[in-house]
């Protein structure tokens, strides 16, 4: 024996490279046996491969030829691979057909599908207004079209494209074949268009059935509020305070997470309650009678240290400025430069 | 019009009738078919017959090791194959009567 393992790998190598424009699946199904194969042949008779058996591109085109595979990459033998498991599924499709025809009052499923079709038609048509819709818009988009911002026109777009999906239902049948993959291609533009606006309409709509506190007019920096507490002039609590945007839209902002006191059961809509929900957890303690003590009546709570002879209940500098006293604290220890008048002294 | 030509419709029904009888590898397949008087049949061609009418289940196949040089895989007829050697001859037998008779017809010596 002449041949060494060498020479066998190597003209192995050289007719895979020659068959290198099939389908690598196809490629290693001819050749896989090769090496053995041309050891046999290698066993048999004296002389290098090449002297019998021709240069490995020889062999690669007869082995070609042999096998079926053209020289257009094979395609024929894939399309005849694909075309038998084509009618294979096609077999099982009729049999599902036939089987899943009964349970539906049908002989066949597809008799059944069939008599949806003007269904489909009216749906179909609908779509693309919502697709000409949303590529009009710039993405955001309701359940029903619009043109240019214009409920109208978007109306106007429905009917006319629902009438044009139904006529072109009707003349589908006589379609040509490249048009008839053009309305396929469309087909499926339109079911993925769909899937993705009905998983976002479907994210809104649970998302303003979260109880409805969804902010209006308001980002994020206020998501942290839980509650809304109104100061008058007097910085006394407003109680029942209610919100509203410049269109006269409540302002929903935090949740009532303590039982209203004026409906204790409940049945209420939580929706309607007032601010502040909880009116004891305010933060800065309420007077209900005030008896003014200087001059200047007290400004609205803040934190700054603005020297005025009467401190409200805030967390200026002043010592005792906290506890929810009937009158001021005196404002010991406070940086006020104001003469303070006499009568705001303590009086317990 | 060469043999190759005409090989390449027949090469299938070649390869099925040499291993109706007695199973057989890649080169002893050769050999056969070329003592059978299909001289030009190349060795390519061949293999390239067996893999594609393995792929297509018609043959089975089976390593016969030896002791001096490679283990052999040698190939043998299943029983789809036997059915299409069956089918292909009788087209065969029928086409070549039809081809016999052509000429005859037209008086082209044999």
């Amino acid at each position: 024996m002449t041949v060494t393992e060498q020479e066998i790998t190597d003209y192995v190598a050289r007719v895979r490279a020659a068959l290198a424009d099939l389908p690598p699946a196809v490629r290693d199904e001819l050749t896989e046996d090769l090496a053995e194969h041309l050891a046999e042949v290698a066993a048999e008779a004296d002389g290098s491969l090449v002297e019998r058996l021709g240069e490995p591109e020889a062999y690669a085109a007869e082995l070609r030829g042999a096998a079926g595979v053209g020289a257009a990459g094979g395609d024929r033998r894939f399309s005849r691979r694909f075309g038998a498991v084509g009618d294979r599924l096609r077999a099982r499709v009729r049999r599902w057909d036939a089987q899943l025809g009964p349970p539906l009052g049908y002989a066949t499923a597809s008799e059944f599908l069939r008599l949806l079709n003007p269904a489909w038609w009216v749906v179909r048509g609908y779509l693309a207004a919502m697709l000409v819709t949303v590529i009009t818009t710039g993405g955001s988009f309701g359940l029903l079209p619009s043109l240019n911002g214009s409920e109208l026109a978007g109306l106007v777009l429905l009917g006319g494209s629902v009438l044009a999906s139904i006529w072109l239902g009707h003349r589908t049948a006589g379609l040509s074949r490249p048009k008839r993959r053009l309305l396929l291609a469309g087909h499926a533009v339109l079911v993925v268009f769909a899937l993705v606006g009905l998983v976002s309409v479907d994210d809104r709509a649970r998302w303003n059935d979260y109880g409805g506190y969804e902010p209006i007019s308001v980002d994020g920096r206020y998501d942290h509020i839980r509650d809304v507490f109104v100061y008058d002039s007097e910085g006394r609590l407003v109680q029942n305070a209610r919100l509203f945007d410049q269109n006269g839209d409540p302002i929903r902002l935090g949740y009532p997470d303590c039982p209203d006191l004026r409906d204790p059961h409940g049945t209420g809509n939580p929706l309607l309650r007032a601010y502040p929900y909880c009116p004891d957890a305010a933060p800065f303690a309420p007077r209900p009678t005030v008896t003014a003590p200087g001059p200047v009546p007290p400004p609205l709570p803040t934190a700054s240290g603005e020297p005025t002879a009467t401190p409200a209940p805030t967390a200026t500098p002043a010592p005792t400025a906290t506890p929810a006293t009937s009158a001021p604290p005196a404002p010991t220890g406070s940086a006020s430069p104001t003469p303070a008048s006499p009568s705001a002294g303590p009086t317990g | 019009m060469d043999t190759t030509q005409l090989l390449k419709g027949v090469l299938d029904l070649a390869v099925l009738a040499v291993l109706r009888d007695e199973d057989g590898y890649g080169y002893d397949i050769l050999r056969r078919l070329r003592e059978a008087g299909l001289d030009e049949v190349g060795d390519a061609s061949v293999y390239g017959t067996l893999r594609r009418l393995f792929a297509a289940g018609l043959l089975t196949t089976y390593v016969v090791p030896s002791e001096a040089g490679p283990h052999r895989k040698y190939y043998a007829l299943n029983a789809a194959g036997r059915d299409q050697l069956t089918r292909s001859g009788k087209l065969w037998r029928s086409f070549a009567t039809t081809m016999d008779a052509l000429l005859d017809d037209r008086g082209l010596a044999a």
